[in-house]
């Protein structure tokens, strides 16, 4: 890395993550300005009949990057985009059909083409993005979007221009080779952005999503609302070329607005490879241009083919046909080209609290509070009347057989859609049917029994992403510190991982796995701590560790800790006091010995345990 | 760009008989979704993959009817070759495609999408774009309380009657089906039990895509085939699937509900938003009540 540092860019601690964005932006404002010379050059390459396909194939291009990125990085399967194309297509269509064209009409065009997709993907988004909605659901939905703005085009009669669609308005005029370049530098200035952004930190943050995105509302990444904004975004980019396309071609036609259209462009992505911002370029251009010389002349074979070739892909290569291909070259690129050091160099460093409340005014309140919490399954009761106060301060185990509530109990604390009745406060903060997102907002930090994390993510990734609520992840670049509190410093410190923060996380070891899982939850800044089973299938010395980190939560901090546990001795050890939930009930509340000698405890365990 | 399915809605609006009208094309449009979406939910309820390529099977199952009418066979044998014609490629695409793709649903949607364009592509290279006709074993119209309605189209009630009373008889009255309700609720510990889902699944695709090619049979007599005689069904099956969970009981009463809504609107206001009313109804539907029509 130090290779391209430049005198100027190295100013004390923050000269790193000068260097890394200068860097970052010099090499893509390069790559970009090189593609765009080549453009340049293209009409005087090709033919009138090439140039024309690939003006086209450009704007195309551009769609399939949008998709690529709702797609490929954040796990968004739409067949949307094309609609959105199709507004923009419309917008300059029925503008300069009707009104005429002018420079005040280009713009309003151009604008209110952008601001309808907008507005209409916020509420396709939110009618997709809820809290528990399936992939499928999602995908139903975008699918359903198109076919209505079809509809409506349908029923538009001579405004629309129905199903011939509009001709022949007045555009803005430039000669073909002048779209060409137009068209051209649009796309590789869209590729240039969108491979800074996706490669940023807000970038990996849609990947979490991608990967786990119930792991990341618990992480108090609102990703409802992320994936809102994001698709928003985006169909304001494919309104965009939309608009561009209609000046091209002076022509607004309704199957650039239909779901066919849309499924078309996702088949490019597949195919050229998604979530790799190169690979849908490359394949939409490729794929349009061999399309224009080989449908013409074989229609149904050739649709066949790319049928068959789609299949077999999306079987054998999910990955698409950029990645192997990417594998077999990249041995002939000079290693310092691959940008591979840029993830390297993470480093994490104790931060000050920084919770936007003050807590310490609230330390003799309650800072946990369930009254009446019940659950039930249909007729099937899970939780009964559950009555519960945790103080700043208190750790609190959690003890009763397998079946008894405990997860679930957990479950109706942390995410304000699970519990059928009764009153959750945490911090003041009455829950209504708040997500996890919110929930982390008022103080509350959990972890799962399961080890959930982000496998493509590496750990320093995992932590800047359990920094979301306290600093916003850059779209542009990527912080080469972490800002950690004390707390969840000492847990990488303790157990090693402070070396690791560039390794990927699929490759630890469990014990530091569930350490990690543990420091993320501390990264959160919580006043009130939910950790289902931390210490499951660590080694006595790592128990040892975190029983002494909570403990010293605890006592210093003033952390609230909620404890599910099976070993009864580590649970003796570090409780300030311990509940017992039987059959959805609970049964004892009181000192740790109160309950580990009361009969009712001896009785479960004996009799219900095994 | 595609237009909406061409046989709904059937509305007449003769003087006097409105009414029942439109009451019989409730019913009946209700019957043709049962119909269509069958092949769809059993596969959905299984495996929990749409199968996109359900579209192209309702093709295939159309131009099976052609072959029949083509053959000059009894219209009536056309519907159990569709069903055959189904099952094979069912098979076949379940061995060769599907059983890699389950761990990967929206793969699945993909994989299938592509597979309904291979066969609407070799139907349209072997048959033609062009709009056919096949032979109907029922035409002409009965007279019901001085309404004079499609015999035809009174027939798809019974139909649909007859694939819910199959699929009833199949799932609580065989092993198979047995089985195969032991798969929809908890596929590891059916796995556990000796159940062979690897099995089960080959049969269940085959099996909804045979029901899918049988219902494209079964509504060619209504409308006029052509290649994409699929498509505008598509949608429809698969938000009427999403509605319904995995129960037919629950399908029956998703089909009864947005079925009568679609005819009514299309009735009052007009066919363009008539199409629309399924697809936005159970979008929204969804959006309120993540249960949908599932009755438990």
């Amino acid at each position: 890395m130090s290779k391209f540092s430049s005198p100027h860019s190295v100013t004390g601690g923050e000269g790193w993550l000068a260097m890394t964005l200068h860097f970052r932006y010099r090499m893509v404002v390069w790559l970009v300005f090189a593609s765009i010379c080549v453009v340049a050059v293209g009409p005087f390459v090709f033919d009138e009949y090439t140039v024309n396909v690939l003006t086209r194939a450009f704007l195309f291009a551009v769609l399939a990057l949008t998709i690529d990125v709702l797609w490929g990085y954040t796990g968004i399967l739409t067949f949307a985009q094309g609609a959105f194309f199709g507004i923009g297509l419309y917008a300059a269509g029925l503008t300069f059909t009707h009104i005429g064209f002018t420079t005040g009409t280009v713009l309003l065009a151009l604008f209110g083409g952008i601001l309808t997709a907008m507005i209409l993907a916020g509420f396709v988004g939110w009618l997709a993005f809820w809290h528990g909605a399936s992939t499928l659901y999602v995908a139903v939905v975008t699918l359903v979007f198109p076919i209505c703005v079809v509809q409506v085009i349908y029923s538009g009669g001579q405004f629309t221009g129905s199903s011939s669609g509009l001709v022949n308005f007045a555009a803005p005029q430039l000669p073909m080779w002048g779209w060409f370049i137009v068209c051209g530098s649009f796309l590789a200035i869209v590729t240039g952005i969108m491979w800074v952004v996706v490669r940023s930190d807000y970038g990996r943050t849609l990947n979490a999503i991608r990967d786990n995105e119930i792991r990341c509302r618990y992480l108090g990444v609102p990703t409802s609302r992320q994936k809102i904004y994001l698709m928003m975004g985006m169909a304001g980019i494919a309104a965009a070329a939309g608009f561009i396309f209609a000046c091209v071609g002076t022509f607004a036609a309704p199957e650039y607005a239909g779901f066919v259209f849309g499924t078309e462009l996702v088949i490019y992505v597949a195919l050229g490879g998604r979530g790799t911002i190169i690979g849908p370029v490359l394949g939409t251009i490729g794929l349009e241009w061999v399309s224009a010389y080989l449908s013409g002349t074989f229609p149904f074979v050739w649709k066949i083919f790319i049928g068959a070739i789609f299949v077999a892909v999306i079987v054998a290569l999910p990955q698409g046909l950029l990645p192997p291909i990417w594998r077999l070259l990249r041995q002939y690129v000079p290693a310092r080209l691959l940008g591979e050091n840029e993830s390297g160099h993470a480093s994490v460093e104790v931060a000050t609290r920084t919770s936007p409340e003050d807590r310490t005014g609230q330390i003799d309140e309650v800072a946990l509070e369930l009254s009446g919490v019940h659950k039930h399954y249909g007729s099937l009761s899970v939780l009964e009347g559950i009555n519960m106060k945790v103080a700043p301060g208190e750790l609190v185990g959690i003890v009763g057989p397998n079946g008894a509530g405990k997860t679930t109990l957990m479950r109706c604390i942390s995410d304000g859609m699970e519990r059928s009745g009764g009153i959750v406060t945490i911090n003041g903060h009455g829950l209504r049917r708040d997500s996890p997102a919110d929930i982390v907002a008022y103080g509350l930090g959990r972890s799962f029994q399961t080890t959930s994390l982000f496998e493509s993510l590496t750990v320093a990734e995992c932590l800047r992403l359990a920094r979301f609520y306290h600093a916003r992840p850059s779209k542009v670049d990527r912080a080469a510190h972490i800002q950690l509190p004390q707390a969840s410093h000492q847990v990488l410190v303790s157990t090693g991982l402070i070396e690791r923060l560039d390794k990927p996380v699929h490759n630890l070891p469990h014990g530091m796995k569930r350490a990690l899982e543990l420091a993320m939850v501390l990264a959160l800044e919580p006043s009130v701590l939910l950790l289902d089973e931390p210490t499951a299938g660590l080694t006595k010395q790592d128990r040892e560790l975190v029983g002494n980190i909570l403990t010293e939560l605890r006592r210093d901090i003033g952390l609230s800790i909620v404890l599910i546990e099976h070993d009864l001795d580590f649970v003796k050890e570090i409780c300030t006091r311990l509940v017992v939930l039987h059959r959805g009930q609970l049964i004892l509340d009181g000192t740790v010995n109160e309950v580990i000698n009361s009969e009712l405890v001896q009785e479960i365990y004996s009799g219900g345990h095994t | 760009m595609y237009p909406a399915p061409r046989l709904l809605p059937a509305v007449s609006n003769h003087a006097g008989h409105a009414m029942i009208y439109l009451v019989l094309d409730a019913v009946t449009t209700a019957a043709i979704l049962f119909v269509i979406t069958s092949g769809l939910l059993i596969i959905f309820g299984v495996m929990k993959i749409i199968n996109f390529a359900h579209a192209g099977f309702l093709t295939v199952g159309g131009y099976v009817a052609l072959v029949a009418t083509d053959l000059e066979i009894n219209p009536w044998l056309g519907f159990p070759l569709a069903l055959i014609v189904g099952v094979a490629l069912g098979i076949v695409i379940e061995r060769l495609i599907l059983r890699y793709l389950y761990d990967r649903p929206l793969d699945a949607i993909l994989a299938t999408w592509g597979l309904g364009i291979i066969m609407i592509q070799l139907v349209t290279i072997y048959f033609g774009r062009e709009v056919q006709f096949t032979d109907r074993p029922i035409s002409g119209a009965v007279d019901i309380i001085g309404a004079v309605y499609s015999e035809y189209r009174l027939w798809m009630i019974a139909f649909a009657l007859a694939f819910a009373a199959a699929m009833w008889a199949l799932q609580h009255g065989t092993r198979l089906g047995l089985q195969t309700r032991a798969v929809i609720m908890n596929e590891p510990l059916a796995r556990s039990l000796g159940i062979n889902s690897v099995k089960v699944r080959l049969i269940t695709f085959a099996f909804g895509a045979g029901l899918a090619c049988l219902a494209g049979a079964l509504i060619v007599p209504l409308s006029s085939l052509n290649p994409n005689l699929g498509i505008p069904w598509l949608v429809s099956a698969f938000m009427l699937v999403l509605v319904a969970g995995n129960s037919f009981a629950s399908l029956g009463l998703a089909c009864v509900v947005l079925g009568t809504a679609q005819v009514v609107i299309s009735t009052y206001t007009n066919p363009v938003i008539g199409n629309l009313t399924l697809p936005v109804l159970g979008a929204l539907l969804l959006r309120i009540r993540p249960k949908g029509f599932a009755l438990e």
